[in-house]
């Protein structure tokens, strides 16, 4: 794999939260989602990546040099958090020409043509456009430097879905190119199971698995069951279990072999948003 | 660099109205009772203070983390925070003199002779070097305390140097060494190489907190 990001044993200690040796490997032409639930550690993650916090361990390269070493490597990242930081009196335009003055890289033309694109005014202050206009703007700051990588933190959260899907549309455009690769975290599954390739689901500071979104969707499944049928199925095959009122769902990490083994049982495809679920709630096999 | 400077001086030029009424103000307080030179220092050390408005303007949309991410190190964020507070208080002393003036010469507490415009010249270069030396101590305690608490101990950059410009008066005193004419304009001449050390001293404190934060 030709991976443009790799995060090696990334771990950083708080008192009360230890992101734990995190792994993972970014390649070219994808876009990989970060997802887990609040406080997981995804922006910590993002943090540190960016070396915006110091790392405890671990290593973070960037088409393997690190970040600290080369203000160019910066030219080919653009970043999007989830506001807007630039202050509220400026324009897009004065936005612009901070940014021109920062990038050796930047492209006024494509801005311009983001501008046009995103239906964004020039000359209106940050604080009279509205939340989403304000994410357009980040992203188009983010895109006229020609940047390889996209790093996005909860970039499209409290957007409404038109708002989204255009964005989403955006970062799909954006790894047409295939030396173009984009990490994003996000609360939004539907998001990620539109455009991501590969899915890192941390949990409580800990990666638990870095996997194709194909894998996920083709292969895991939920098995729903009644008690007895529960306590027949082979520890082995349960990645995870939560009980309802009635019913046991059991998480599986391959549905078709699910189906034969279980004849009886219902086997559900799973979306991501269960497959979070059921690690989040419910209790690992012993 | 650039980009830290032009984008502080654009944040600043929004509030340029209401500090050029502060200014008058100011002139209409002080003017009647410290004169012309004490209004354009008064002018110069108001204007340091907007590098910390600065930084609060920073805060409020989480600017740090995001310049930190373009192809701009700690060290330029640090660097730039100085150089806008230089271009502040060259900003603050040139209003000064120029109100200053102005209103001197319409109270009839100025005249336009030579002696007097290279005296106002020599305190507009003074007021300069002062507001760099009270701006510059409140870098490095913004760095560290934030811009709210680092509002409030904007008083500390002002009395510390002062208190050590007191300090080495007195000792002069003792020492019997009078204070001429003459050494005080040997220490106006001397006040940019004082100004420059002073703040490359806070320099290296502000560096060294900012450093080890984490945004």
């Amino acid at each position: 794999m030709d991976a443009i990001l790799q995060v090696n044993n990334l771990t950083k200690h708080y008192p009360s939260f230890t992101l734990d040796h995190v792994t993972f490997d970014l390649p070219k032409g994808a876009i990989m989602g970060l997802i887990g639930e609040n406080g997981a550690g995804k922006s910590t993650t993002i943090n540190a990546i960016l070396n915006l916090i110091h790392k405890d361990e671990g290593s973070v390269t960037f088409w393997g040099e690190e970040l600290s070493s080369s203000k160019q490597l910066k030219e080919d990242i653009g970043v999007v958090f989830d506001g807007i930081n630039f202050y509220e009196t400026l324009t897009p335009a004065k936005v612009a020409k901070i940014s021109a003055a920062a990038y050796k890289q930047w492209d006024e033309s494509l801005f311009q043509d983001y501008i046009k694109r995103f239906e964004l005014p020039t000359d209106k202050e940050i604080k009279t456009l509205s939340k989403g206009m304000k994410m357009k703007l980040s992203i188009a700051v983010a895109l006229s430097h020609h940047p390889k990588l996209l790093i996005l933190d909860e970039a499209t959260s409290g957007l409404d879905p038109v708002m989204r899907d255009e964005i989403l549309d955006v970062f799909m455009d954006f790894v047409q190119d295939e030396e173009h690769s984009i990490i994003m975290s996000s609360h939004i599954s539907t998001d990620l199971e539109k455009i991501a390739d590969y899915i890192t689901f941390i949990h409580q500071g800990k990666v638990l698995f870095c996997k194709s979104k194909d894998e996920l969707r083709y292969n895991y499944g939920i098995i729903r069951c009644g008690a007895a049928l529960f306590e027949a199925i082979d520890k082995e095959d349960i990645l995870t279990y939560r009980k309802d009122d009635y019913q046991w769902n059991v998480l599986v990490a391959d549905k078709e072999k699910a189906r034969r083994k279980y004849k009886n049982a219902v086997v559900d495809n799973a979306t991501i948003d269960d497959i979070l679920l059921l690690y989040v709630k419910g209790e690992q096999a012993k | 660099m650039k980009s830290l400077i032009l984008k502080d001086l654009y944040n600043m030029g929004h509030n340029a109205k209401s500090m050029l009424f502060m200014l008058v103000v100011f002139a209409v307080c002080l003017m009647p009772s410290t004169g012309v030179e004490g209004f354009i220092v008064g002018s110069g050390v108001l204007c340091s203070m907007m590098v910390v408005t600065t930084f609060a303007f920073d805060d409020h949309c989480k600017w740090a983390r995001y310049a930190l991410v373009m192809p701009i190190s700690r060290k330029d964020i640090v660097v730039a925070k100085f150089i806008v507070l230089v271009i502040f208080c060259a900003i603050g002393s040139l209003l000064g003199l120029v109100f200053g003036s102005v209103c001197g010469l319409l109270l009839k507490k100025i005249t336009l002779s030579l002696m007097q415009i290279s005296e106002l010249l020599l305190v507009a270069l003074a007021s300069w070097m002062i507001a760099i030396i009270f701006g510059s101590m409140s870098i490095p305690l913004v760095l560290k305390y934030g811009s709210e608490r680092g509002r409030m101990l904007l008083i500390v950059s002002v009395l510390i140097p002062a208190g050590i410009g007191f300090g080495i008066y007195k000792l002069l005193s003792v020492l019997g060494v009078a204070m001429t004419d003459q050494l005080i304009v040997t220490i106006l001449c001397c006040s940019p190489i004082i100004a420059f050390l002073w703040s490359y001293v806070m320099y290296r404190i502000g560096y060294h907190i900012f450093a080890k934060q984490e945004l």
